[in-house]
């Protein structure tokens, strides 16, 4: 398949900035879609673990709801989290995100009712397990399964949006043309990779939940070591696992010796250091954090590489440059964004610290934080009609 | 060689692409209506909790909150991309001129989602963990961030319709894109049916809890009640509002449909006062298996023909009143450089021009004359169309078939070539296209 055909498919109305930001958009925010997807999957496989424990272990009867907790709350920031990069991956690989979802477009809508009967099961599974009754391990595996086979299916939408050369055979094999949209193509080396690290997330997740509560007065120092000794076992064990999985895929992918992806084994072995030792699972946590950020990298990097290789000219996507809605978004990230954000956590953080009600006093952090995010939210809504009626005026007036 | 950006083509036999969406998008609408709702409603019951020290309230908001969890947050927000989702298979070029008009936009409305998500959490689990003022301040935050994705949200859907006014093509820009003529009504009638959802869920959850609380659980159903019948009202006030403000094209179709339609709603209207009145009136008369399915009622008879109504409305466009359903690109857009692709079509054909024409299909020959014929019907008409004698969308055999292949032909030319159809897009196309479509549409009529 040649350069025009791909180039062809660009959105006529271009792209209202510079290409660039939207990559590193992307970039940034499916790293933090995938960390939430690995918390989620892992927390929750664990968590069936601990259910099949839990009668005879009085440990794995503490942890295991708390596990289901974890995920349960991932599931929903993973899909939140997801939205950002589904945004920004179409407004610069439209030709490829469109071609994969109308080839397998029946897998799409599936998708969708997997996710809800998935997520669903999952509430009944907490329900079952606080309950006590029996089948709720089998419930948890169920719901397990289909939240994992979500993820493949999200892996089939990647790796066919990222397979030009084969989209008309898939589209017409021998020439005729299949409208069913029923097509399925994995790559189960970088499937295996994406999904293997769900062990070391969920690992170093279980050092951070152990240092977090070993201020809190009701949770014995005996039970919080076992779940970071837990913990280091699964981040160390996780971690050999998934780098192994990552040297063949990059080799099979000829990326092997590219810097991007030596960078990542330098700091992935920084990463097995730091969690095994295991001095301070917080800074773990931020070296984390950069590894999965040059993980998405090199997922951009591949992508990138193959369409501009078939002649995608990416940066020089025609450009309709936007300042009004950018602003907006800015703003409303930076400034509302943020503090909203940092109210919600900063209060979360004291409440998990307080045996009790958390009790924000004027002038704290949290109440500071309250007060300044219900100021903006007021004053965005209001900017929000101002702008409005402005608009509305200036065009039918 | 010349070529047009479509994409491949995603069929489903019988039903239709578009009605997946349809089938997701009334779930959505239901689910995340009632969110934003509930988030205004949490915010009336927490304030009053708090001034009138009235604890019992606050469990009340605790399994309401249990329930829009599920409801709303499980099924409502994987449905939200799921509309997105499965557009996107029904309609690329049509979310593609979405997303590139407003990407920022929905960017902006995701800052809102992540902060509703992390806040719904916060707001139900720390209920007795935090004291009572600051999770009012939380809920106040969390109904205006919910208001904030209607207010978001709103501009692109209407959009969708039509730009409202005719400064988006000269400009290209976004903000006039967004605020259309038609942007806040739309908005002030979703707002009254978000609160009539919320009132309408609230009775299911208050009348549950009649074993526990009887005389907590009448008053709540009667407040609900009051609720429903306000949101009741400005949905309906703003309806009217709002049918004013849409496009010609869409008045056409509403025309021919606008009987019934106003039969169904004035029949739902007395249906819902007379159930909200009861629950003013005799609290105790609701019971949980009819608030449950009154609410089903709402979501089947109210609003799936609505969304029906909705897509029927923007025939033949499906963004912007530039992109057709079927995807072709129907007008010049300056402000965007953006092309008219019909001329092109009319001269060189849909063979010719789309890209995912297998090469042996592109020269018509009498051996695949039908085969040709039925793919470029599914590419032209499916859209809005079942290709299916009995199919359920539109079918179109019953419609051309009895018009035989000559006249079939004539029809496409004359009629749908020109544009002479308020409702179709203008498909027009080289003779041998339109013969070899004749041909298939009446060989499968028979
Ligand atoms: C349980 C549910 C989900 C799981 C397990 C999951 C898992 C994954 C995985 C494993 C990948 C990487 C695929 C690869 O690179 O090979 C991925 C990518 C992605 N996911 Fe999810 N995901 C889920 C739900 C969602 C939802 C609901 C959204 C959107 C709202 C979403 C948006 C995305 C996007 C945009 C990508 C990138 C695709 C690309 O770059 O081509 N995911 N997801």
């Amino acid at each position: 398949m040649d350069a025009t055909f791909i180039n062809v498919m660009k959105d006529a109305a271009g792209v209202p900035f510079y290409p660039v930001v939207f990559q590193g958009l992307y970039v940034l925010t499916w790293a933090l879609h995938a960390a939430f997807v690995l918390l989620a999957l892992g927390s929750m496989g664990l968590s069936i673990y601990g259910s099949t424990q839990q009668k005879s272990d009085p440990y794995w009867k503490i942890l295991t709801p708390h596990l289901i907790m974890t995920g349960k709350i991932s599931v929903s920031v993973l899909i939140v989290l997801g939205v950002a990069p589904l945004l920004f991956t179409q407004v610069i690989y439209d030709s490829g995100w469109y071609v994969a979802n109308t080839l397998s477009g029946a897998w799409v809508f599936i998708f969708i009712y997997a996710l809800v009967i998935g997520y669903m099961m999952y509430y009944w599974y907490q329900y079952a397990n606080k309950k006590g009754s029996s089948g709720n391990t089998l419930i948890g595996i169920i719901s397990f399964a289909i939240l994992v086979f979500c993820g493949v299916l999200m892996h089939n939408f990647a790796v066919e949006a990222i397979s030009p050369t084969k989209w008309m055979d898939w589209y017409a094999p021998n020439g005729v043309v299949d409208n069913a949209g029923w097509n399925m193509h994995l790559d189960l080396l970088r499937l295996g990779f994406m999904v293997s690290l769900m062990i070391p997330v969920t690992g170093i997740f279980m050092q951070n939940y152990s240092r977090f509560l070993s201020t809190r007065e009701d949770f014995e120092p005996k039970y919080l070591e076992f779940v970071k000794n837990i913990g280091t076992k699964m981040a160390v064990i996780g971690l050999l696992i998934s780098a192994a999985l990552f040297a063949v895929w990059m080799l099979k992918e000829n990326l092997l010796l590219h810097p991007l992806s030596l960078a990542t084994v330098v700091s992935v072995v920084i990463l097995l250091v730091l969690a095994m030792r295991n001095k301070n699972s917080y800074v773990t946590t931020g070296m984390l954090v950069i590894v999965a950020l040059f993980i998405s990298g090199i997922r951009e990097l591949i992508r990138y590489n193959i369409m501009s290789g078939i002649g995608y000219d990416l940066y020089g996507y025609p450009m309709n440059l936007e300042w009004e809605t950018i602003i907006m978004f800015l703003l409303t990230f930076v400034v509302l964004g943020f503090t909203g954000i940092a109210f919600i956590l900063t209060m979360a953080w004291k409440v998990g610290k307080t045996k009790g009600v958390y009790t924000a006093t004027e002038g704290s952090a949290v109440s500071r934080l309250a007060n300044a995010s219900l100021t903006l939210f007021i004053l965005w809504i209001v900017v929000y009609f101002g702008w409005g009626m402005v608009a509305l005026f200036k065009n039918t007036l | 060689m010349d070529l047009l950006g479509f994409y491949p083509l995603f069929y489903v036999p019988e039903i239709g692409s578009a009605w997946l969406m349809g089938i997701t998008g009334a779930i959505h609408i239901m689910a995340s209506h009632t969110s934003v709702g509930a988030a205004l409603l949490f915010a009336f019951l927490a304030h009053k909790a708090q001034k009138e020290n009235r604890t019992d309230l606050y469990d009340y908001m605790k399994r309401y909150g249990m329930f829009l969890l599920i409801f709303s947050y499980v099924i409502g927000s994987i449905t939200g991309p799921g509309i997105w989702y499965t557009a996107t298979a029904a309609s690329p070029r049509g979310i593609s001129a979405l997303i590139h008009n407003f990407v920022w936009v929905w960017a902006t409305e995701w800052v809102f989602f992540v902060y509703e998500v992390l806040g719904v959490f916060a707001l139900i689990y720390f209920i007795d963990k935090v004291d009572r003022k600051t999770h009012l301040k939380l809920t106040y935050t969390f109904a205006i961030a919910s208001v904030g994705t209607l207010a978001l949200i709103i501009g692109i859907i209407s959009f969708m319709m039509w730009p409202g006014t005719e400064a988006y093509y000269a400009t290209g820009s976004a903000s006039d894109a967004f605020f259309g003529t038609n942007t806040f009504p739309h908005m002030f009638l979703r707002i009254g049916f978000m609160i009539m959802m919320s009132g309408i869920i609230g009775m299911i959850i208050s009348s549950a809890m009649r074993k526990e609380n009887k005389e907590l659980s009448e008053e709540l159903t009667q407040k609900m009640g009051w609720v429903s019948l306000l949101g009741g009202f400005v949905t309906v006030f703003f309806f009217m509002w709002y049918i004013d403000t849409l496009p010609a094209n869409a008045h056409a179709l509403l025309g021919m449909a606008k009987d019934s339609i106003i039969l169904n709603r004035i029949i739902l209207a007395i249906l819902f006062s007379i159930y909200f009145l009861i629950a003013i009136a005799k609290p105790q008369w609701v019971t949980r298996t009819l608030a449950i399915t009154m609410m089903f009622i709402i979501g089947i008879v109210g609003v799936w023909p609505g969304e029906k109504l909705r897509e029927t409305m923007r025939k033949p466009w499906v963004a912007g009143q530039y992109v057709y359903s079927n995807q072709i690109i129907g007008r010049d857009v300056p402000g965007k450089e953006i092309k008219d692709e019909t001329p092109l079509l009319a001269e060189k054909g849909l063979l010719k021009l789309n890209p995912w024409i297998p090469d042996r299909l592109r020269t018509i020959t009498p051996e695949n004359k039908l085969e040709v014929g039925k793919l470029l019907t599914r590419i032209a008409c499916s859209n809005c169309h079942s290709l299916e004698k009995e199919g359920l969308y539109r079918p179109l055999m019953p419609l051309a078939g009895p018009m035989g292949e000559d006249g079939i032909r004539d029809y496409m030319k004359n009629v749908i070539g020109t544009g002479s159809s308020p409702y179709m897009p203008t498909i027009a196309l080289p003779d041998e296209e339109y013969d070899a479509m004749a041909a298939y549409i009446a060989s499968q009529a028979k």
